[in-house]
């Protein structure tokens, strides 16, 4: 499975999108972290869907930014979107989880 | 095959209670969570109007809760109320201090109680996420991250950029700029605009003296960059080898055309504002003195006249306008409205371009006329501010 990180918009926006996007591989991890992560993205697909059906529009807080995680995996890829100002729990969660295993590279 | 599913706001009780029945475990579990979140917030809500120290509705009171790095606005703790001591965290006191003077110029300049003109109590959140590289108004609060410590340091650092979100605050309860395109940028703008008055105002800068940088403290050392953005000249506030240059435009010519799409930062809002930001900063040089007086009067009459679709050229013709209004027709102050706008490739409509040219001097160079001109604006923004002061003391008295 290959997750990928790409942020968008906030304050910084120009800057942020002059940096290239954080790939993360699980054949390349230690296989507790590759279940790790396979757990959070688990979790995360379904909160996401399930706020998906909200016939609302998204909400544009200025300067907040917007997250897009890609999860590829057996010729299948899905992508989560959310929003500093609207993330569920399970999305912040595995963000985290992204955020500090590139951080630790 | 792809499939995007995309968070958009808090799911309604219905749908949640119906998810709770699900038949797969993990839809049920989140489902729960967003319920168990939801009913924190109602009573933690409930919990702090309790206790009479707290920020209440009104008055502008400032509270700051710290998130302990966690992106839960509803789990964050008390960290500092108007009337509590100081905290030991220094992110704390910092976001405390600058809520507190970016108050006091909307009350002092502008005669504005809060965000909201109506006491609107000031909520901010630090230590939000983890290594969370920005800052947002999300509608009610301000959210401020530490940085990644690598590229962005402690948003509370810079007082522009708090200014800045409050400024997002004052827009969205004059008129609503949209967050896309024209209207995005114009919002981006007058938050930028809203953030230099704030720090000159705080430091007692005039124009000349400013450096007209959004951001300078963003940065960590180790980047060789000198803010986010320059108002003075856009497209100059970094140039580095991580990054690239500085793609602000400070021209109509060079405007940006990105798609209307979180990808697309909502039609480039963070690009296009250099354009309306540069025009700020050329008529607060050509008239002198301080931003936050006829300039910021100006520019924030204007926003007070627009709508929630305005776009560039409207909003150059309210300011000039507007500063015929406030300083009579052909003064100083709207020639120097006029020849910014057209410096930066936007002609005030129903003036022609001859006409701008001919009037488009700076401030100061016509002579013992202009000079007078001035000291009847100083004296008239003198008496201004004392309106305004006796005003916002009427009001809090009311």
């Amino acid at each position: 499975m290959k997750v990928t990180l790409a942020t968008h918009g906030g304050l910084a926006a120009p800057v942020l999108a002059s940096l290239p996007p954080d790939v993360v591989d699980t054949h390349a991890l230690p296989e507790s972290d590759a279940a790790e992560l396979s757990r959070l993205v688990a979790a995360a697909v379904p909160a996401s869907a399930a706020a998906a059906g909200n016939p609302e529009p998204p909400k544009r807080a200025p300067d907040a930014m917007s997250h897009s995680i890609t999860v590829e995996e057996g010729g299948h890829s899905s992508v989560l979107v959310q929003s500093d100002a609207d993330m569920s729990p399970e999305f912040a969660a595995l963000l985290r989880w992204l955020k500090e295993h590139v951080a630790r590279d | 095959m792809t499939s995007e599913f995309r968070h958009h706001c808090i799911v309604p009780p219905y749908l949640l209670e119906r998810l709770l029945k699900d038949d797969d475990g993990e839809v049920r579990q989140a489902a729960l969570n967003t319920m168990l979140t939801t009913a924190h917030l109602r009573g933690e809500r409930a919990v702090r109007a309790a206790f009479p120290g707290l920020a209440t509705p009104g008055n502008a009171r400032r509270t700051i809760y710290d998130c302990r790095n966690t992106t839960s606005l509803p789990f964050a703790v008390l960290a500092r109320s108007e009337d509590g001591p100081e905290a030991a965290d220094v992110s704390v006191n910092r976001a405390f201090d600058v809520l507190g003077k970016t108050r006091d110029f909307f009350q002092r300049v502008f005669a504005r109680n809060s965000i909201d003109g109506h006491g609107m109590r000031l909520d901010g959140y630090v230590h939000y996420g983890y290594e969370f590289a920005n800052a947002f108004w999300d509608g009610r609060q301000m959210v401020f991250g530490d940085g990644d410590g690598r590229v962005f340091s402690d948003l509370t650092g810079s007082i522009s950029v708090i200014a800045h979100e409050l400024g997002h605050g004052v827009t969205e309860h004059t008129t609503g700029l949209e967050y896309h395109n024209q209207s995005g940028a114009l919002n981006e703008s007058m938050s930028d605009v809203f953030g230099a008055m704030v720090e000159q105002w705080t430091l007692g800068q005039t124009a000349e003296q400013a450096d007209w940088l959004i951001g300078r403290e963003v940065f960590t050392p180790q980047i060789e960059a000198d803010a986010l953005r320059s108002m003075k000249a856009p497209g100059h506030a970094w140039n580095t080898e991580k990054f690239g240059k500085d793609p602000q435009p400070d021209h109509m010519s060079k405007y940006v055309n990105m798609p209307d799409t979180y990808e697309g930062d909502w039609g480039a809002v963070h690009y296009n504002s250099g354009i309306p930001n540069k025009a700020f900063y050329l008529t607060a040089a050509t008239i002198g003195g301080y931003s936050w007086e006829a300039p910021g009067l100006i520019w924030y009459e204007a926003l007070k006249a627009s709508n929630s679709e305005t776009r560039f050229q409207e909003f150059a013709d309210t300011t000039y306008r507007k500063a015929g209004e406030l300083y009579e027709t052909g003064s100083a102050e709207q020639m120097a409205v006029l020849g910014a706008w057209q410096e930066v490739g936007i002609s005030i409509t129903g003036v022609s371009a001859g006409l701008a040219r001919a009037r488009n001097r700076p401030a100061g160079k016509n002579g013992d006329a202009t000079a007078a001109v001035r000291a009847l604006t100083a004296q008239v923004q003198e008496l201004s501010r004392d309106v305004a002061t006796l005003k916002g003391r009427a009001t809090a008295g009311g």
